[in-house]
């Protein structure tokens, strides 16, 4: 059994429809593990049934063994890290990372010296008495993470800690907190629709869609390997094309041509999908996966050049950095490698 | 989903405590007893009749009205200029001058309507009316410098300077943008400044003599003498009027903005 | 030229209705209470030495200073309530609050004569109980005024607070919570603390507005328990007092900026959150 459970989780606002729909999620200790998803897909959701800032409406929740569905939030003992941070604006920043201390009734000098270890971690030794008014968007970011951290929680919660911040600092930012999670070893939970953000941060990534985990491992496995047609979607394969199952590993398109495939294969899954980065523009056609077709608009962006190709497939789009420039009307070949080529 | 019966319960005591009383004088207003009785012995809408029977009722709510109405009007007149300008211009002391256009709130209405008259009616001999009309005209005034002030603070300055490159003098572009687009706010304004004048008694405390007496002072005076479900009936006939306009503001500019 | 002088034109005529119909009626009132032969305080100081008036006077602040109270107690809770129910609910509760504010306060002040009074309704159902014998005094004391005046105040409070309340992120409260606070320890320690700056403004609506009432301690308080403002009423037309009036007039106009001013320095002094110096 892992360090956390989630166990055939449901929760509905209006009774109507279900936001979580039997949701599942083990969670080794130690690890930080990423939910991942479009907007609306139910992320907050499930970090707040984990928090106990919302009952779910069946489903279990432990934490190493113990079942905490129905503890109430401020018995948990978790950290959570809120997207507006929710600093207490009346509070001095020492005031703010001692709260929960004090609420824990420890002795004065063993809260002013974790307090005082805390900002040394996240930086902060000279910020302690300013209010978080008079800081800027990281300093916050870093006061509310202290503030989560000092009380050693069992289980660090992070609500798109970083979707405030500008695109340099949110760098900055998710290397220091991934740091403070490893050097502490807390296992943690975060949330992000930020795919680079999550694969850089993560040991596992949970990729969610409407209200279910579609995909739960690694980020190496997800970006290689997605297992469904939304994952795929979801982290640019923009390619999409039905195929018929001719033998294992073999399959024909619509138009007749044959596609081999060395990736994992699965005998229900027929669509063909392969990133627009994968596909390369080759001379002349051979026995298998290739096709050829016209090229109908061109678009410059920066590093390479994105075709859209007309095929017998069904439309391709093909990002080619080559000094050979294609003009609209073209017809060329395309290849897509059979080792690149994902069956979903 | 998470719910707290301590809190909700205090509360719904609070809400009762608001209510319940304007609820038992809807009650005693249809007693048949001639003083009020809770409960009610009998059920009638004699007292209803009375109170439209009743003369100087009747004479005072049409004063009301219209002193309600000419104070209102002449503060939105003098007051949403002036509120423009101390939004947009660049004036001296305008901090001062926007307290100062607030002062009446600072005076004590009683304080107000006595000043106005001993200085007015008495040393000036102005009609009791004239001060009356002043006297509500100075409580106006401040609703509508805050509250149209405020509307036209939050209003984009752009828009004015586009209608001057398009080739509107400063007047019609008052006239033809500012005014369109604050019409909520005034009318917000006009809401507040025109109940709480109906509704004022200080002010016209002083300001009151023979044929000139604002309904809530000759429901007071009334009261002084009388104990019979008659001020019930026209409590709750005024309350129905409260009603009518929180209807009005609810559907025009919903009450929260007035709040 | 024109473009300077226009603004002081369109404020001229507010500027010297106010000047003419209030500033010069209050001078012409209080300035001869300093003037008896020569320049005197004479008139305050004999105000404030009878034991009488000084009654009025504590008793006028000590209405309004309970008043004041128990609208902060019973108004933080309930306009918490209300800023914490969902949208659709909101309005209709802001309406209940609302609905007694806009009604005319002769109405309200009724209610409660018809509630405590001798025949009222409190004695009717004591003595229909048998729980008292004769009826209770509640009306025409000073616990009558409190009660019109709270029940006159208490919405100015609520809806005041609603506005601060509603601003409050949510998340704050949660945030309290998963360090460990229960919510009422997470309402007294980071609720309470930020809905200070209402409750002030709230405090001086409440606590202005009763000492300066005049309609409730007139109908609630009977001529036992007077207050400064029907005490100033009475000195005018009864006892043909003018210049006593006068002195009570600009007592009251004191007392009113004087406790505005301390309550705003009040706010100032434990809104420490550092704008100030940021
Ligand atoms: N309090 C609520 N009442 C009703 N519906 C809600 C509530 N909170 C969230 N929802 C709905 O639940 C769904 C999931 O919301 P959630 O906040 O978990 O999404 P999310 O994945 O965190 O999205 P985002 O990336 O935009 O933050 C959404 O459709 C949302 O509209
Ligand atoms: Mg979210």
């Amino acid at each position: 059994m892992s360090y956390v459970e989630l166990k055939d989780i449901r929760v509905s606002y209006d009774n109507k429809t279900d936001i979580l729909k039997d949701l599942n999620l083990s969670i080794e200790k130690g690890e930080l593990v990423s939910l991942l998803g479009p907007s609306g897909c139910g992320k907050t959701t499930t970090l707040r049934v984990i928090a106990g800032l919302i009952q779910p409406n069946d489903g279990e929740f432990l934490v190493d063994r113990h079942n905490l569905t129905k503890v109430p939030v401020h018995k948990r003992e978790f950290g959570m890290v809120f997207q507006s941070y929710a600093l207490f604006p009346h509070l001095t920043i020492k005031e703010n990372v001692a709260f929960g201390l004090k609420l824990r009734k420890e002795k004065k000098s063993v809260i002013d010296q974790k307090v005082k270890d805390i900002l040394a971690i996240t930086g902060l030794e000279e910020l302690g008495d300013r209010y978080p008014k008079q800081l800027s968007g990281g300093q916050r970011q870093r006061v509310a993470l202290a503030r989560a951290l000092v009380i050693e929680p069992k289980l660090l919660l992070l609500d798109e800690p970083l979707s405030n911040l500008d695109a340099k600092l949110r760098i900055a930012m998710r290397i220091e907190i991934k740091r403070i999670q490893s050097q502490l070893g807390i296992t943690s939970v975060f949330v992000t629709h930020d795919q680079e953000e999550c694969f850089s941060i993560s040991d596992k990534v949970a990729v969610m869609n409407k209200g279910v985990i579609e995909q739960f491992d690694t980020p190496e496995e997800i970006y290689k390997n997605p297992k469904t047609e939304f994952v795929a979607r979801f982290i640019g394969f923009e390619n999409f094309f039905d195929l018929t199952l001719i033998e294992k590993g073999k399959y024909k398109a619509v138009d007749g041509t044959i596609f081999l495939s060395t990736r994992q294969w699965e005998e229900e899954k027929k669509t063909g999908t392969i990133r627009p980065d994968d596909i390369e523009i080759v001379s002349e056609a051979g026995d298998a996966n290739t096709v050829s077709g016209t090229i109908k608009v061109r678009t410059f962006l920066g590093k390479s050049y994105q075709y859209e190709v007309e095929t017998s497939i069904g439309t391709l789009l093909v990002n080619e950095v080559d000094d050979v420039i294609y003009q609209v009307g073209d017809t060329i070949t395309l290849s897509i490698p059979s080792h690149k080529l994902i069956i979903v | 989903m998470r719910k707290n019966i301590g809190l909700k319960s205090f509360a719904w005591l609070v809400f009762a405590f608001l209510l319940i009383p304007l609820l038992i004088i809807v009650i005693t207003s249809f007693g048949t007893n001639s003083t009020i009785q809770f409960p009610i012995k009998g059920f009638t809408f004699n007292w209803y009749g009375k109170v439209f029977q009743n003369e100087s009722f009747m004479d005072s709510f049409v004063l009301s009205l219209e002193v309600a109405f000419i104070g209102t009007l002449a503060a939105l007149i003098i007051g949403v200029p002036a509120a423009y300008s101390l939004a947009r211009h660049k004036v001296f002391g305008r901090n001062w001058i926007k307290s100062f256009f607030l002062s009446p709130t600072i005076v004590p209405g009683l304080v107000v309507g006595y000043a106005v008259y001993q200085f007015v009616v008495i040393q000036f001999q102005f009609p009791i009316l004239q001060g009356l009309m002043l006297g509500h005209f100075l409580i106006c005034l401040p609703y509508v410098i805050r509250v149209v002030g405020s509307t036209i603070e939050q209003l984009d300055f752009s828009i004015e300077e586009v209608s001057w490159t398009l080739g509107c003098t400063k007047l019609q572009t008052f006239f033809k943008i500012v005014i369109p687009n604050i019409t909520s706010g005034i009318f917000a304004s006009f809401m507040l400044a025109f109940i709480n004048s109906f509704n004022n008694i200080p002010v016209s405390q002083f300001l009151s003599g023979p044929g000139v007496t604002m309904l809530p002072t000759s429901l007071m005076n009334y009261i002084e003498y009388n104990y019979d479900p008659s001020v019930s009936a026209l409590s709750v006939v005024l309350m129905l009027g409260t009603i009518v306009l929180m209807f009005i503001i609810e559907k025009t500019l919903g009450l929260a903005s007035i709040s | 030229m024109t473009q300077r002088r226009l603004p002081y034109i369109i404020l001229a005529p507010g500027m010297i209705l106010l000047i003419l119909f209030l500033v010069l009626p209050l001078i012409s009132i209080i300035f001869p209470t300093f003037f008896d032969g020569g320049f005197t305080f004479a008139n305050y100081i004999s105000f404030f030495k009878d034991e009488y008036n000084l009654g009025i006077f504590w008793r006028t602040l000590r209405v309004s200073l309970i008043a004041t109270l128990v609208c902060v107690l019973l108004g933080v809770p309930t306009a918490y309530y209300i800023s914490q129910s969902p949208k659709k609910w909101r309005g209709l509760l802001m309406s209940i609050t609302l609905f007694p504010l806009l009604t005319n306060s002769v109405v309200r002040s009724f209610a409660w004569i018809t509630i405590l009074g001798q025949g009222g309704i409190i004695n009717t159902a004591l003595m229909n109980f048998g729980i008292i014998s004769k009826p209770l005094t509640l009306l025409y004391t000073e616990f009558s005024i409190i009660i019109g005046s709270v029940y006159l105040f208490l919405p100015l409070m609520v809806i005041t607070l609603v506005g601060i309340l509603e601003n409050i992120d949510s998340e704050m409260m949660e945030a309290a919570e998963t360090l460990g606070a229960n919510r009422f320890i997470a309402f007294m320690k980071v609720i309470l603390p930020l809905s200070v700056p209402g409750i002030i403004v709230g405090s001086i609506l409440v606590f202005t507005g009763s000492m300066t009432a005049y309609t409730t301690p007139q109908l609630l308080g009977g001529n036992r328990n007077i207050m400064l403002a029907t005490f100033l009423y009475q000195n005018a037309t009864a006892l043909g007092n003018w210049k006593g009036a006068s002195v009570i007039a600009l007592i009251m106009i004191a007392a009113t900026v004087i406790v505005m001013k301390l309550f705003d320095w009040v706010a100032k002094r434990m809104d420490k959150r550092g704008e100030a110096s940021a």
